[in-house]
């Protein structure tokens, strides 16, 4: 299980555009900043021990529009998908 | 609203990367980050390299899961690399090791046999065994240590300790020889004080950037960014960019130039020039500040003394510097006009010009960082130094956004290596070994009869120190390079290498590294938390703890001091360096290893262990144990100090401050905090005076040691004045030739961190770069019908490597030179080097050598 979070610089003014070609990748969810053309967007993946995670940021750089990507974020915790699921509150 | 543990996480993820960029969002993507996910969360010192960015490591159950960019440090300010993110998975490689292994046959040590699993107590009783036998046969020479830029402050005092005071011998050398002694020997030459005057918060102040052999964008992505920041920013801002080949940091330089190896010695000459001709520099500062002076030139390579260029060397190895007028400077550099350098460096007239004009502005602040490409250089402590030459020419130095910056690789070449002294010549807070009253200074502070720590010269107060052999000690020093080819010639017969991979990183592996290693008469010892190529090369294998897994601290590129706790418990039976070398001080006893005249001086001693008389001294062992809390209350193992009984780290920091913080201390100038200071804050530059950090060295208003109405005083000369030290452009030593016909340069790649024993067990780091590749030409490639991803044999005239042709990625070189990254074990790139040095800091030129390239 591997979530992230990272910052996706623009090119002015294209946030929403950028976002909508972000939205197409597996695991991936653009959370806001369009306005700003920081995008905060979070890369997940069910988890196995070698991360699809890396290469979709990697992808994500290459993408149009994108001017460059900085993680902030990295939980990669071994819990089953169940775990992950409980309710906790 | 439901919640689950994955929303939770996610949410937190996406709070710490909006409140990082500034950005605000609906609450409700923000809602859980208040309550408790049962992550234990606190700072840590990155791993890596020298930039010092401090990450918060995200602990449950013992283990790490989860890290980010801590938005409290001023270094980062919650950014962090790709390295940097994955860091957590460099403790959990399928490989650590964590028993101690020892080669036997038969139940018995055999250098030829097969590694075993033996105790910790037998690992040291052998290796005991072998090196009070090798100080004894063999003199102070006859053992030696190999430490490194990434041991904790700690850990490297101790070592010194261990070698200098314990084994009285000074055969003590960092990794940090290979990647900082060249700007160690400019600072001490130019400044009298090592280290920066500036600090990173040059980057938001600085007009222009330089970049002198530095691929930053790359190798210290964190500054980078902040770099990038103010250039995109800021109006009128400009980057100059200087390498041998092209890299990531050219997308955004304004002014690129590629220049021939060796000739940044001839272009920093000609901006001198072009500054002393337009009569830009700043002459009321030169008046008050600076002295000039020459450097005796024609001075070898640092090779063998046998070796031909060694010998038609007029000045092998001198580097006495001699007084010259301002005139005799500027007729020095006069030689390197436009002209003769564009033709000489390749660098086109106008973008030499444009550089020039940049640094002669006097409106202009100038920042300029370089590494290794300034460092790794058989000229680096003048190339250093006309750095600096060019800086203080204009005065534009020691000041928010004029600064000549040293950057550094490793986490702690400042904090250890560099301040602690664990160099041959070295003793802590800038005291040498040369000097008997520093070494005076250390012994008594070390409550050590005077004459314990062996002089350079073999001398105390004019007299030979004896030795255990009863001979006079004889000349003491030993560097880094000198060690593999002692040990090859059988001179030294001990071998402990400590938190590096030098069989992978040091030079010329074929002829000197391994036969040294392997030679029948010597025994080495590695300590790693991986089965390294140094590891599997040892004869005895001890299974460390690393990074976090212990109380730590690091000291950065801009004298930030940085402390962090032990967050998670080592595996089996893997313990801290610290531990290793005060454990090991109870198998040597001082009547092994120091002569009778000694002894007599402190006659209780004699059957003391080297632990008791330096770590149980009443100094080191005076804090007891305590629980560690931090501010939230949060409760943090300390094996070191549940094994020894004391506070460890608290008892070796403090007496470690005796030398920089104490009164009547030889040099000012280090001064820090105390132990308790450094676990509250994200780290303090020292000098730390009244509790406050000094950014900006040298200035009236910035530093506490300059007074009132002094302006700036470069107080490590005791003049108060710094030296421009006059030096030529002199050519490689071993330049391309018909059969060798293209330069080779090493280094590194973003993903992979020095010899990659770390990050080539993370798979995504792995993933993404596998294997190191030949960067080259596609005209060089076509010329040798080699294609993009095909095979190519590199051979040089010490060895042959095979890899793969990369003619379209993210390094482009110039035709006529290569480029191979050294992280990689399967293909060793150090058996094409050569193990020249600067003859000054003896530090290995990694850049510069002849290589041929076939189809494979």
């Amino acid at each position: 299980m591997n979530i992230c979070s990272l910052i996706v610089y623009t090119k002015p003014d294209h946030g929403p555009q950028v976002t909508k070609r972000l939205e197409q990748y597996q695991g991936v969810e653009v959370h806001g900043g369009m306005i700003e053309d920081k995008l905060i967007v979070t890369v997940e993946d069910e988890g196995e021990s070698m991360s699809p995670v890396s290469d979709t940021m990697n992808e994500l750089r290459n993408v149009d529009g994108v001017v460059s990507t900085t993680l902030i974020y990295h939980y990669g915790g071994e819990e089953s998908m169940e775990e992950m699921n409980r309710e906790i509150n | 609203m439901k919640l689950t543990r994955r929303d939770f996480i996610k949410s937190n993820a996406v709070a710490a990367a909006a409140s990082v960029a500034g950005v605000t969002l609906p609450v409700s993507s923000t809602v859980a980050a208040d309550a408790d996910d049962g992550i234990r969360w606190d700072k840590a010192a990155c791993r890596y390299c020298g930039t010092g960015c401090s990450v918060l490591m995200g602990v449950k159950d013992g283990k790490v899961v989860a890290s980010q960019g801590d938005p409290d440090a001023p270094v980062n300010k919650g950014l962090n690399c790709i390295k940097g993110y994955f860091l957590p998975k460099i403790l959990y490689g399928e490989d650590r090791l964590t028993k101690p292994l020892l080669r036997k046959t038969n139940g018995k040590y055999d250098k030829n046999g097969k590694f075993e699993a033996v105790s910790w107590e037998e690992a040291f009783q052998t290796m005991a065994e072998k090196w009070i036998a090798a100080r004894k046969a063999k003199g102070p020479k006859g053992v030696g240590m190999f430490g490194s830029g990434q041991w904790t402050v700690w850990e490297g005092y101790a070592a010194q300790k261990l070698l200098k005071a314990g084994f009285r011998s000074n055969s003590l050398e960092p990794n940090a020889r290979h990647c900082m002694a060249s700007a160690v020997g400019a600072f001490m030459r130019a400044f009298g004080i090592d280290e920066p005057m500036g600090c990173y918060d040059d980057l938001e102040h600085a007009d222009v950037f330089v970049l002198w052999g530095a691929n930053m964008a790359e190798m210290h992505p964190i500054l980078w960014s902040r770099l990038t920041d103010t250039r995109l920013t800021k109006p009128g801002c400009e980057v100059h960019v200087l390498s041998t080949f092209e890299h990531r940091c050219y997308e955004l330089a304004d002014n690129g130039m590629i220049f021939e190896p060796q000739t940044d010695l001839a272009i920093l000459n000609y901006i001198a020039n072009y500054i002393i001709q337009n009569k830009a520099y700043n002459k009321e500062f030169i008046d008050k500040h600076v002295n000039f002076t020459k450097t005796p030139t024609d001075i070898g390579y640092g090779l063998r003394a046998t070796d031909p260029r060694e010998k038609a060397a007029k000045n092998r190895n001198k580097g006495k510097l001699s007084k010259i007028s301002f005139e005799e400077y500027a007729k020095s550099v006069e030689p390197y006009t436009l002209e003769y350098t564009s033709k000489l460096s390749k660098v086109p007239k106008d973008q030499l010009l444009k550089l020039a004009k940049a640094y002669a502005d006097p409106n202009k602040k100038v920042a300029s960082y370089w590494t290794m490409g300034f460092n790794q250089h058989t000229r680096g402590v003048w190339v250093n130094g006309l750095c600096y030459n060019v800086h203080l020419l204009m005065g534009k130095i020691a000041e928010p956004g004029n600064s000549p910056f040293s950057l550094t690789g490793q986490p702690s070449a400042c904090g250890t290596a560099r301040e602690v002294g664990t160099f041959t010549h070295r003793l802590p807070a800038d005291l040498v070994t040369k000097k008997d009253a520093h070494c005076k200074f250390a012994e008594k502070t070390w409550k050590l009869p005077a004459g314990t720590i062996p002089r350079a010269n073999g001398k105390t107060d004019g007299a030979d120190q004896t030795d255990i052999s009863g001979k006079p000690m004889g000349k003491t020093l030993i560097h880094a390079v000198a060690m593999h080819r002692a040990l090859n010639d059988g001179k030294m017969n001990t071998f402990w290498v400590m938190c590096n991979n030098n069989m992978q990183a040091a030079a010329n592996m074929n002829d000197e590294s391994y036969p040294g290693w392997r030679n029948p008469d010597n025994f080495i010892t590695v300590s790693d938390p991986y089965p390294t190529v140094s590891a599997q090369a040892a004869d005895l294998i001890l299974p460390t703890a690393m990074w976090i897994e212990k109380e730590g601290a690091y000291g950065n590129a801009e004298r930030r001091t940085q402390f962090w706790r032990q967050q998670v418990a080592a595996p089996g039976e893997a313990k801290s360096d610290v531990w290793q070398v005060m454990e090991f001080a109870k198998y040597v006893k001082v009547k092994d290893v120091w002569p009778e005249d000694l002894i007599a001086k402190m006659p209780e001693y004699a059957d003391k262990t080297l632990f008791d008389v330096l770590y149980a001294n009443g100094q080191v062992d005076k804090f007891p144990v305590e629980q560690v809390t931090d501010s939230r209350g949060n409760k943090y193992e300390n094996d070191e100090s549940k094994d020894f009984g004391f506070y460890v780290q608290k008892g070796l920091f403090e007496e470690y401050r005796l030398f920089n913080s104490a009164e009547g201390i030889p040099k000012k100038g280090h001064e820090m905090a105390d132990f308790d200071a450094y676990h509250k804050v994200r780290g303090l530059r020292w000098p730390v005076i009244d509790g406050k950090e000094t950014l900006w060295r040298f200035r009236e208003g910035y530093d506490p040691h300059v007074a009132k109405g002094e302006g700036v005083k470069f107080y490590g000369k005791p003049d108060g004045r710094a030296n421009i030290i006059t030096a030529p452009y002199e050519p490689a030593a071993e330049p391309p030739d018909k059969e060798y016909d293209l330069w080779l340069c090493t280094g590194r790649v973003l993903e992979h961190w020095h010899s990659g024993s770390m990050t080539r067990r993370v798979p995504e780091l792995y993933r993404a770069v596998p294997d190191a590749v030949v960067y080259m030409h596609p005209k060089d490639a076509k010329k040798r019908r080699l294609r993009n991803g095909a095979n190519a044999k590199l051979t040089t005239r010490r060895g042959e490597i095979v890899c793969k042709v990369d003619t379209k990625g993210r390094n482009k070189c110039p035709e006529g030179l290569v480029f191979v990254p050294w992280f990689d074990a399967g293909r060793l790139v150090n058996k094409l080097t050569l193990d020249q040095t600067d003859p000054l800091s003896k530090e290995t030129d990694y850049k510069k050598c002849g290589v041929k390239i076939t189809r494979a």
